[in-house]
């Protein structure tokens, strides 16, 4: 009944399980009820955890053709939401240009999950300890909301309303994040604190974009923090770094300001202090590796695996 | 030899014959091996039975509660329900090994978050659950006790309000909270410690952890008529028969435990669990019943986990930096119910000594009951924590006489002839071997405290630490019969957790009979099958079980000297089985393949072999050991020493280990490949308990992280580079010399890797584990003043 | 007060049930059998279910252990999280799909070889991504190969063994064979 090569537009109503092969047809079952499923990992843990039921009518995103696609327009990067964090770590594009975004997306779980979990799904899970969001942030990102209705673009901060809350009404389907083009000279980064060495969740983490000018000072930078807020959140007040050399000075400086705008809980994964304090260190080192990635260095994805970088002198 | 895993999978002392000199040293073929790399071996969850049906639990869901009701009624009438029972619907048995303080339904109270109101049986799970959804209990709460120190103290509430109307054993000691105690004392430690030169006493907490097999348990109940079956995922089949038939009124030849497969244990699966459970759901519901953990059920629900501990200990020193005097106080958290550990206060004063020679001693440990889930054995109970704290506050005993603290180790470690702390004197043991064996294999130029040693960055320093267990000697018994066609089956009552133990048994079979090991086939893991064995637990399957095959291995090897001599015309005593022959010895031309002795005894008297494991003689021990459990003298004391190089990113305290060389005299080492496995999954075991596992309790006494990402493994990313030496100079008193092995390399891991965060932080670190947060809070602390001169809080004061 | 089946902390073995029944070919280590499950369905409990291979296994509850490792159109999949509906059109290979008639493959008989098997429970998830990662990366180092396998949690071997297994069957064996 769910031939995925004849997904009838006539029995998405009734279908509790449509296979997708085209946006339309996924928006029609959308707006007939049906929750998108696109690797499912989130969707699937949480019902079996209890979190919320699995919705009885489903629509299979994963094969809709360009939903999967990333794909320069012009100036701009088109990450379909269906792109894959497996992709995402690999994507010439993505590594050369938005490298934050690779770092995060080569951090998120395992392989498999890897594999499976797409970005769309990331964003729109809402959650303030996603890997992915803070590199959108910080990289100028769009998300781009699709409904029978039309199309929109929200900003990060226009779309997260809360943990696990967007502004996504149940119709809309994330069909994209578009990244505005890359000038010269700039660099990238997403840092997490991880207690082991995979299969984690962040903590906290940070992101940062940083642009050069001519003579190595700092042009302009962005920085983003995971898991200190109910939401990701922007660190404010960095014009003032502006001109300065990427040195130990700033990167204490960038450190300090980081912390003092986390406003995080204590919870059982560390207590708030705790995490005040290495969001600073996430954040001077995202700083850091996007310096060294606008000034030509290279630094592998993901930078979390890159001993030294951002470290403080040793006391 | 180092042995280090490289990509030759090949023992290297692997040789095709079997003479003597070469017996035990062949390639190793596990048994089960294909079943597990293809998919088609069973484990207990993927059993199914004609109209089978799924069991769930009701569990309290609160740490402390007086039961006002429980109402099973709309869950009978759930579609699909076939059984629903509690506390009223099984014989009033109040059960368990030492103390008899638990029942199978929760009865009038509840005294941890697992504890099982009822039980429900129905065609499908979701019936089941709905059933569960449907009992409506009404719980009271009440004031958990969750701290065990607090326990302890005059006035706390009681967990067991009846405690001292229980059936006991005579030796346990109990009072209140107090489920168990015991004390180790030997010379006059008080007049010792006043005359040390120099007394350093510390204070180590370490939080409670789990056993984490990855195959949650499941138990699968069929009677047919007034037989039971039972398969079950335990380590202790025998045991869990026992359970059964205590719990339910039923003579032990009616009742079989199968374990099919058995997808780990680390003590997690020993004892009696849930098989009555199932059972008496099974008997109702006149239908077999199956039961499938969650991993959050096998986090919450089980009677073991690592017991959380706290350990104060005071040592005093002479001018030449030997231990004149330890003084301790141990309180280990037990938990609801006291399970399997009357004796564990007892070993853990063992551990608090840890393997040195100590003239005169005072510790006392006890064990408290709390409203948290029962702790019980999980892989060296009490040692790793124990070890832990007791090589930490070695490496403190060491800095304040500014000694280098693996000169400290060597001046007071146990050597051969040396009368250890409760003064049970040792013959040949491998302690002081293990250090420099360790020490060398790990760091180039020997010296653990050379900054500039061997390839130490910045961020980076070595830890040493030594530790010990004992072997145990317990019943066991096999049988071996060789058929017609020259093949052999071994059946043995003891339990294969994946270690290889039991695996190894074809090994100890075909060398006492001349045969390959690929002749035999194991029937394991039935008690209807095979003679009593205790399980796998306590190291013990292939120290006891070992014993009792090659014994029952012997009875037909002489069956088949006689059925050759009599062939060759030759005395059964000039008769030489190897290679599959039995020949005359000095005349090799005259022999006959074993195949055909076999074929001809199929026609008369049959090769059958029965043995058991002879028990061995204790040591004696010259300390007072009040609530004496039999932990004090030590058979065939296994050593180690762990050596690591830890990394510390200062920055934020998440410390990783970068590599680790470890020593073990575990005696004659069997089946090399089993046991590097041991001591591989050992090290990596500690390596998460030292830095990432430990349960997170709210106040309220309930687990806050009953899952995989929140309770963190270490993952293969983490692992570091290992190396391994077995020091084999030292024969036990197992087959062929051997000792235990699969929990001595799960003792002084995590001690190591404090050694080394202690260099890089400046203090210790003194609570367990030794997460990035508590790692960066000692920092701090340090950063404060030097924690060495005293004064802190629950730290180190120099008297 | 009344008490909860350990309300959220013991997941249901369903995703919420309640979803209808869909029917659809799923196709099983080159065989495709007909299912008719909720749309809900696990594609682990569909393969061991209705399909009848119990080498895919149950470790945890949420993604964490790796024990149900399956290859969907060669990916590596957690089969506890993925919707077996999803899998219908692509090819699902378990570790049932990975010896010969006869013999075992190369990769299953290497870790056997190794040590790297112990209690077994994590074995084929293991053996799945191990497959996966070979064929994605024929020559992997040391380090891509314990990436490789780190959504596999095992708690016998420390690892050791079955990572040295993997770069010898990387080594010594063309990876299509694997």
């Amino acid at each position: 009944m769910n031939n995925p090569a004849a997904a009838d537009t006539a029995s998405y109503n009734a279908a509790p399980f449509t296979i997708a092969d085209n946006v339309d047809t996924a928006l029609a079952a959308m707006a007939a009820g049906a929750r998108p499923i696109a690797g499912g990992t989130d969707l699937v843990v949480g019902a079996r955890q209890g979190k919320s039921p699995l919705p009885t009518m489903l629509v299979a995103i994963d094969r809709v053709p360009g939903l999967a696609e990333v794909r320069v327009d012009e100036e701009r990067v088109v990450l379909g939401s269906a792109v894959t964090h497996a992709r995402l770590m690999t994507d010439e594009i993505v590594v050369g240009d938005y490298t934050a975004l690779a770092d995060a997306a080569a951090l998120v779980g395992s392989p498999a999950t890897r594999n499976v979990g797409t970005l769309g799904g990331n964003v729109m899970n809402g959650s303030p300890a996603m890997d992915t969001g803070a590199p959108l942030v910080v990289l100028g990102a769009m998300i781009e909301l699709t409904s029978q209705n039309g199309v929109r673009l929200l900003s990060p901060a226009e779309l997260w309303t809360g943990p696990g809350t967007t502004a996504a009404t149940s119709d809309e389907l994330c069909t994209a994040c578009i990244l505005p083009g890359r000038p010269e000279r700039s660099g990238s980064a997403y840092v997490r604190l991880e207690y082991r060495r995979a299969m984690e969740i962040a903590v906290v983490g940070a992101s940062a974009s940083v642009r050069l000018d001519d003579s190595g000072h700092l042009e302009h930078l962005s920085v983003a923090l995971t898991a200190v807020a109910p939401t990701i959140v922007e660190v404010h007040s960095l014009e003032e770094l502006v001109g300065r050399p990427v040195d130990e000075r700033l990167l204490t400086d960038v450190a300090r300001i980081a912390s003092s705008q986390a406003q995080p809980i204590s919870d059982l994964r560390a207590g708030a202090d705790y995490r005040s304090h290495t969001v600073g260190v996430m954040a001077r080192r995202a700083v850091d590796a996007g310096a060294r990635r606008a000034a030509g260095q290279h630094i592998a994805v993901p930078v979390n695996r890159a001993e030294g970088v951002g470290r403080t002198e040793q006391r | 030899m180092t042995d280090t895993v490289d990509t030759n999978p090949v023992d290297q002392s692997s040789g095709e014959a079997s003479s003597s000199s070469q017996r035990h040293h062949r390639r190793f073929v596990r048994a089960d091996g294909p079943d597990k790399v293809t998919g088609s071996g069973r484990y207990t969850a993927d059993l199914q039975l004609a109209g089978m049906l799924h069991a769930k639990f009701l569990y309290a869901g609160v740490s402390s509660a007086r039961i006002r009701s429980l109402d099973l009624e709309a869950a009978r009438q759930v579609p699909g329900v076939l059984a629903v029972l509690s506390d009223a619907d099984v014989p009033d048995v109040r059960y368990s090994p030492a103390v008899a303080d638990r029942r199978l339904f929760a009865r009038d109270v509840v005294r941890f978050e697992g504890e099982i109101l009822a039980a429900v049986a129905a065609t499908t799970v979701e019936a089941a659950e709905a059933a569960v959804a449907a009992i409506n209990a009404d719980l009271e709460p009440l004031e958990p006790v969750v701290d065990a120190e607090a326990a302890l103290q005059e006035g706390s509430p009681l967990v067991h309000e009846d405690w001292a109307s229980y059936e006991a054993d005579e030796g346990v000691i109990r009072s209140g909270n107090t489920a168990s105690f015991s004390s180790l004392s030997r010379g006059d430690a008080a007049g010792a410690m006043a005359s040390a030169e120099t007394v350093i006493s510390s204070r180590y907490v370490a939080d409670g952890c789990h056993a984490v097999p990855i195959e949650p348990r499941a138990v699968v109940a069929q009677w047919e008529g007034e037989k039971l079956t039972v398969w079950t995922s335990t380590q202790v089949p025998f045991d869990a028969r026992a359970g059964i038939c205590e719990t339910l009124g039923l003579p032990t030849n009616r009742v079989r435990v199968v374990v099919p497969h058995l997808g780990g244990g680390f003590g997690g699966k020993c004892g009696f669990h849930f098989e009555a459970h199932i059972a008496a759901l099974a008997r109702a519901a006149k239908r077999p019943v199956k039961l499938v953990f969650s991993r959050a059920e096998e986090f919450l629900a089980p009677d073991r986990r690592r017991e959380a501990m706290v350990v104060e200990l005071t040592t005093g020193l002479d001018s030449d930096g030997k231990i004149l005097a330890r003084t301790g106080r141990l309180v280990l958290d037990g938990g609801a119910y006291l399970a399997d550990k009357a004796f564990f206060p007892q070993l853990a004063a063992m551990q608090a000594t840890g393997p040195y020679e100590i003239p005169n001693l005072d510790i006392e440990a006890h064990l408290a009951y709390t409203n948290h889930q029962p702790a019980g054995s999980v892989r060296a109970p009490t040692a790793p924590q124990g070890c832990w704290a007791v090589e930490s506050h070695t490496d403190e005993l060491a800095k304040a006489i500014d000694m280098d603290p693996v000169a400290f180790r060597r001046l007071n470690g146990l050597r051969s002839g040396s009368t250890g702390p409760v003064g049970q004197v040792y013959g040949d043991i491998g302690l002081q071997d293990c250090i420099d064996t360790a020490i060398s294999a790990l760091i180039p130029d020997g010296d653990p405290d050379d900054e500039r040693a061997g390839d130490l960055a910045e961020d980076e320093a070595y830890g040493v630490a030594v530790g010990w267990w004992p072997s145990f000697s317990m019943p066991s018994g096999a049988y071996l019969k060789i058929d017609s066609d020259g093949k052999g089956q071994i059946i043995t009552g003891a339990q294969e957790c994946g270690t290889g133990a039991v695996m190894t048994m074809r090994q100890l079979a075909a060398d006492e009979v001349g045969m390959d090991p690929e002749d035999f086939e194991l029937v394991y893991q039935d008690t209807s099958a095979a003679p009593y064995d205790m399980g796998a637990t306590g190291s013990q399957t292939l120290f006891n079980n070992g014993r009792a095959v090659m014994a029952a291995a012997a009875q037909v090897a002489d069956q088949l000297r006689q059925l050759a001599a009599d062939r060759l015309e030759a005395s059964p005593t000039d008769i030489v089985l190897n290679d599959g022959q039995a020949s005359v010895a000095g005349t090799p031309a005259a022999s006959v393949p074993i195949a055909e002795l076999a074929a001809e005894a199929a026609g008369g008297s049959l090769l059958l072999g029965h043995g058991s494991a002879a028990e061995v003689t204790y040591p004696t021990v010259t300390a007072t050991c009040v609530g004496d459990q039999g932990m004090a003298a030590w058979l065939s004391p296994q050593f180690s020493c762990h050596a690591v190089k830890v990394r510390l990113d200062s920055d934020t305290g998440v410390a990783r280990v970068v590599s680790v060389a470890a020593a073990h005299d575990s005696g004659r080492i069997l089946n090399r490949t089993g046991a590097l496995g041991q001591v591989h999954g050992g090290i990596m075991m500690g390596i998460g308990q030292a830095l990432t596992e430990g349960t997170i309790y709210d106040e309220q006494g309930n687990q806050r992280n009953p899952m995989l990402l929140e309770y963190k493994l270490q993952t293969a990313a983490d692992g570091p580079r290992i190396s391994v030496d077995f020091i084999e100079s030292y024969p036990g008193e197992g087959p062929a010399g051997a000792k235990g092995l699969a929990e001595a390399p799960n003792v002084a891991t995590a001690a190591a890797v404090n050694s080394a965060l202690a260099k890089l932080v400046g203090t210790p670190i003194r609570q367990m584990p030794m997460t990035a947060e508590r790692i960066w809070e000692a920092m701090q602390t340090a950063r404060d003043g030097d924690p060495y001169q005293g004064g802190s809080e629950n730290g180190t004061e120099q008297q | 007060m009344n008490s909860e089946p350990m309300d959220d902390q013991t997941p249901s073995e369903s995703t919420g049930g309640g979803q209808p029944d869909v029917s659809y070919p799923l196709a099983v280590n080159g065989v495709r059998y007909p299912v008719s499950a909720p749309s809900g369905a696990l594609l682990l409990d569909v393969i061991r279910d209705h399909v009848g291979l119990t080498g895919t296994k149950q470790g945890c509850d949420d993604c964490e252990c790796g024990a149900c490792m399956v290859l969907v159109d060669g990916r590596p999949v957690n089969s506890c999280s993925y919707l077996a509906a999803q899998a219908q059109g692509r090819a699902v290979t378990t570790v049932e799909g990975l010896a010969g008639a006869v013999d075992l493959s190369p990769l299953q008989q290497l870790l056997l070889d190794a040590g790297g098997v112990q209690c077994g429970f994590c074995t084929p998830g293991m053996l799945m991504s191990a497959r996966a990662l070979l064929d994605s990366n024929p020559e992997p180092s040391d380090e891509e190969v314990r990436i490789g396998l780190s959504g596999n949690l095992c708690r016998c071997t420390g690892y050791d063994t079955i990572v040295a297994a993997v770069l010898q069957a990387a080594e010594h064996i063309d990876a299509t064979e694997v």
